[in-house]
C-alpha cells in the first residue's frame, strides 16, 4: 500500500498532472470565493474541460476543484463575511469579527493552515480507511447494494430541511429520470413518448448542470433583483507570520483533531455533508471550550474548527464513494459522476481493479493541500477581486460554461435542450421548495438500483431475501428508522416553530 | 385552497400515473420473470402514493397568517428566455455567433450599460467566445456547433 501509495505521489507530482491539479485547485478556489457559485457548480464547470483528458488527470483535476473549492470559501468568508460556500458558513463567525478586528491575515490564514492540517488528516483516514471498507463491501451482493443505495436515498430524502414527504418525492423523480430510455433487460424503450433521442435515456451530466447550475443562477438573480453590482471593497493586506499562525493551530492539538474528526465522520455518512460539518465543528468547538461566551467575536478556536473539518470532510465523502461509490451530497454526486465519465465505476471493486486510479486520487488529495497553500499565498488579494465581479458578467459566462459542458459531452446539440429543460425543471423545483440534493442522488444511483433489483430477482426471485439477508435487511431497516427519524424530527420542529413560522414568506399562489 | 405544496402534489400525482400507464404498452418477457414494466411500476406507485400524500398532507394542514417575500422574476424569465433564444440560435447560427450575441445580449438586459460600459459588454462577449472556442476546439478537441446558415 504504503509503495503504491509512493509510487503514486511521484506520478501525481509530474507536470502532466501536477499542472491539471493545479489548475483544478485555481478553479476551485476561485468558485468556493465566488459566494453563489459554489463547489458543485464549479465541479460541473470544469468538468467538461477535462473530457480529453487522461483519467487520472481529470481526476486528479477534479479533486484539487473540491480540495480547493473548501479552502475558497474561506477567503470571501473571512474578509466579506458572506460564505463562498454552504462549508464556509460557520468561518464567518469568527474569521470575519476577526478580519474586522484589524487582523484579516490572521483570520485567512488561520483558516488556509486549518484546512492543510484537517484535510492531511482526512488524507490519513482516507488512504487507511478505503481499503478494508471495500474489502468488507466484496461480500456485497445485489440485495445488499440495492439495499445500501436505498439506505442512502432515503437518508439524504429524510435529512432534507424542506418537508419529508417532498424529499422522498424529489429522490423519486431523480430516479424517474433514469428509467426514461431502454431499459436494462431486453433494450426495450421506456417512456421515451416516441422520441428517438430518448431511446438511450438522458445523459445525466447535462440533467445535473441544468438542474443545479439554472437552480442556483436563477435563485440568486431573484434574489439580487436589478442590484448585480456587488460593493467595492479594498483588498485588505493579508500579511501574517506563518510560524506564529501554524504554532496557534498545534497548540490547540485536542480542537484540531476532534474537529477533523467530526468532518471525517460526517463526510462518511450519506446525506449531511460539508456544510453541516463546518457548524457541528463550531458548536463543539464552543461546547468544549473554556471560554464558549468569545466564540463571535473574532477568536481563532471558530475559524481552526470550521475550516479544517470541512476539508476532512472531503477526504470522508470520498471514502464513501471509492469503497462503495455511494455519494453523501450534491457535490459527492456530482464528484462520483466525474468518475464515471472518465470510464470510472467507483466501488468495492475499484482499488483492486484500478490501482493506479485509485491510489492516484489519493495522492491528487493529498499534494492539492500544498497546491492550495500555495495558490492561497499568492492569489488570496486576487480571489477578493474575482468575488466583486459584478453578476451580470459571471451569469453570461456560467451559463456558456454549462452549455458546452453538456454538449461536449457526446458533441450533440440534443444535450443542449435537456440543459434548457431540466433547468426550467430545477428552477420550479426551488420555487416549490422541493430539496435538489435527493433528486440529483436519484440521477446518480438511478441504474444501479435498478440493476442490483434484477439482479437480485432474476438470481432468486424470492423477494424476502431482501430482508432476510442480514446486510441488507439491517440497512432496510436503517433506511425506515431514518424516515422515521425524520418524520418525527419535522413533527417537532413544527410543533416548536408554529409560533416562529407566522412571519415566514407565504408559499400560497 | 391548495398552496404550491398541494400543487405540486397534483403535477407530480397526474405525471406518475400518466406515465404508470404509458408502461402497460411495455411488453412482458416470456422467458425471464421481470420484464421492463417492472421496475418503472414500483417506482411509479410510490411516485403516485407520495404525490398524493404531500396534497393530503396540504390540505390538512392549518396554515398561520403568512406574507409574501417580495421576489422579483421580472430578471428570471427574461434570462430564461434569452437562453431559449441561444440555445435556438446556435444550430442556425452556430456556437461562435450564437455566443457572441448571447453573452453580450445577456449582460445587456441584467445590467443596462452606459456610456463605455458597452465596451465591457463587447469586450467580455468576445472574450468568453474566443477563449470557449479555442479551449474546446484546439485544446480539448471538442467539435463545437457549426452554423447552417453561416457556414461557420
Amino acid at each position: 500500500m504504503i509503495s503504491l501509495l509512493f509510487a503514486s505521489l511521484g506520478e501525481v507530482l509530474h507536470l502532466k498532472f501536477l499542472i491539471p491539479l493545479a489548475l483544478g485547485t485555481w478553479a476551485g478556489m476561485i468558485g468556493g470565493a465566488i459566494p453563489g457559485v459554489t463547489i458543485t457548480m464549479t465541479i460541473i464547470l470544469v468538468l467538461p474541460f477535462t473530457f480529453g483528458l487522461d483519467p487520472l488527470q481529470g481526476l486528479a483535476t477534479m479533486t484539487g476543484v473540491y480540495v480547493g473549492g473548501c479552502a475558497g470559501g474561506l477567503v470571501s468568508a473571512s474578509l466579506l463575511g458572506i460564505p463562498g460556500t454552504p462549508s464556509a458558513i460557520a468561518t464567518t463567525f469568527d474569521g470575519f469579527p476577526m478580519a474586522r478586528k484589524g487582523e484579516p491575515g490572521r483570520a485567512v490564514w488561520l483558516g488556509t493552515w486549518a484546512s492543510v492540517f484537517g484535510g492531511l488528516l482526512g488524507a490519513a483516514f482516507l488512504i487507511g480507511a478505503t481499503g478494508p471498507l471495500a474489502a468488507f463491501a466484496l461480500e456485497f451482493g445485489p440485495w445488499e447494494y440495492f439495499s445500501l443505495f436505498i439506505f442512502a436515498l432515503s437518508m439524504v430524502a429524510g435529512l432534507t430541511e424542506a418537508s419529508l414527504l417532498k424529499g422522498l418525492l424529489s429522490g423519486a423523480i431523480g430516479l424517474i429520470v433514469t428509467v426514461i430510455g431502454s431499459d436494462p433487460i431486453m433494450a426495450v424503450p421506456r417512456l421515451t413518448l416516441g422520441t428517438e433521442f430518448l431511446r438511450s435515456g438522458f445523459q445525466f451530466l447535462p440533467v445535473l448542470i441544468g438542474i443545479f447550475a439554472f437552480a442556483q443562477i436563477m435563485t440568486d438573480l431573484e434574489r439580487m433583483g436589478g442590484n448585480v453590482a456587488p460593493p467595492r471593497v479594498e483588498a485588505p493586506s493579508l500579511a501574517v507570520s506563518h510560524l506564529s499562525v501554524i504554532r496557534e493551530i498545534l497548540s490547540r492539538p485536542f480542537l484540531l483533531l476532534w474537529s477533523t474528526l467530526i468532518g471525517v465522520w460526517i463526510g462518511v455518512l450519506p446525506a449531511i455533508g460539508g456544510s453541516a460539518a463546518n457548524v457541528m465543528a463550531y458548536d463543539q468547538a464552543k461546547k468544549f471550550s473554556k471560554r464558549p461566551e468569545k466564540f463571535g467575536t473574532g477568536i481563532p478556536e471558530g475559524v481552526i474548527a470550521s475550516e479544517s473539518s470541512n476539508n476532512a470532510n472531503v477526504g470522508g465523502s470520498l471514502v464513501t464513494i471509492m469503497a462503495f461509490g455511494i455519494p453523501g451530497d450534491a457535490v459527492t454526486a456530482v464528484m462520483l459522476g466525474a468518475m464515471i465519465i472518465h470510464g470510472i465505476q467507483p466501488g468495492p471493486l475499484f482499488i483492486s481493479q484500478e490501482p493506479r486510479v485509485a491510489y492516484g486520487i489519493f495522492a491528487a488529495y493529498l499534494v492539492a493541500h500544498p497546491v492550495m497553500l500555495v495558490l492561497q499565498w499568492l492569489g488570496a488579494r486576487f480571489y477578493l477581486r474575482v468575488v466583486q465581479v459584478p453578476k451580470s458578467v459571471l451569469i453570461p459566462v456560467v451559463l456558456v460554461l454549462c452549455t458546452v459542458g453538456a454538449y461536449a459531452l457526446n458533441n450533440i446539440i440534443e444535450n443542449v435542450y435537456v440543459l434548457l429543460i431540466f433547468g426550467v425543471l430545477g428552477y420550479l423545483l426551488v420555487k416549490f421548495r422541493f430539496p435538489l440534493a435527493p433528486l440529483i442522488l436519484g440521477v446518480i444511483l438511478g441504474d444501479q438500483i435498478e440493476v442490483n433489483l434484477v439482479r437480485a430477482l432474476m438470481t432468486d426471485a424470492d423477494p424476502w431475501l431482501f430482508l432476510t439477508r442480514p446486510l441488507s435487511g439491517g440497512m432496510l431497516l436503517a433506511s425506515v428508522a431514518s424516515v422515521g427519524l425524520a418524520l418525527w424530527q419535522h413533527r417537532r420542529q413544527q410543533r416548536m416553530g408554529a409560533a416562529a413560522k407566522a412571519g415566514a414568506p407565504d408559499t400560497d399562489f | 385552497m391548495l398552496s404550491r405544496d398541494g400543487a405540486a402534489g397534483l403535477v407530480c400525482l397526474g405525471g406518475s400515473l400518466w406515465f404508470l400507464v404509458a408502461t402497460r404498452g411495455l411488453p412482458h418477457p416470456a422467458l425471464v420473470p421481470i420484464g421492463p414494466a417492472f421496475y418503472p411500476r414500483i417506482l411509479l406507485t410510490i411516485t403516485a402514493l407520495l404525490s398524493a400524500a404531500l396534497v393530503v398532507a396540504d390540505l390538512v394542514r392549518r396554515r398561520g397568517a403568512a406574507r409574501r417575500a417580495p421576489v422579483r422574476y421580472g430578471l428570471v424569465l427574461l434570462t430564461f428566455a434569452i437562453f431559449g433564444v441561444y440555445v435556438a440560435l446556435l444550430p442556425p447560427l452556430g456556437y461562435r455567433v450564437a455566443t457572441f450575441l448571447f453573452v453580450g445580449g445577456l449582460q445587456a438586459a441584467l445590467e443596462r450599460p452606459r456610456g463605455a460600459r458597452w465596451w465591457r459588454v463587447l469586450a467580455v462577449a468576445l472574450v468568453t467566445t474566443v477563449a470557449t472556442y479555442y479551449a474546446f476546439e484546439g485544446y480539448l478537441s471538442v467539435l463545437l456547433p457549426r452554423g447552417r446558415l453561416t457556414g461557420f
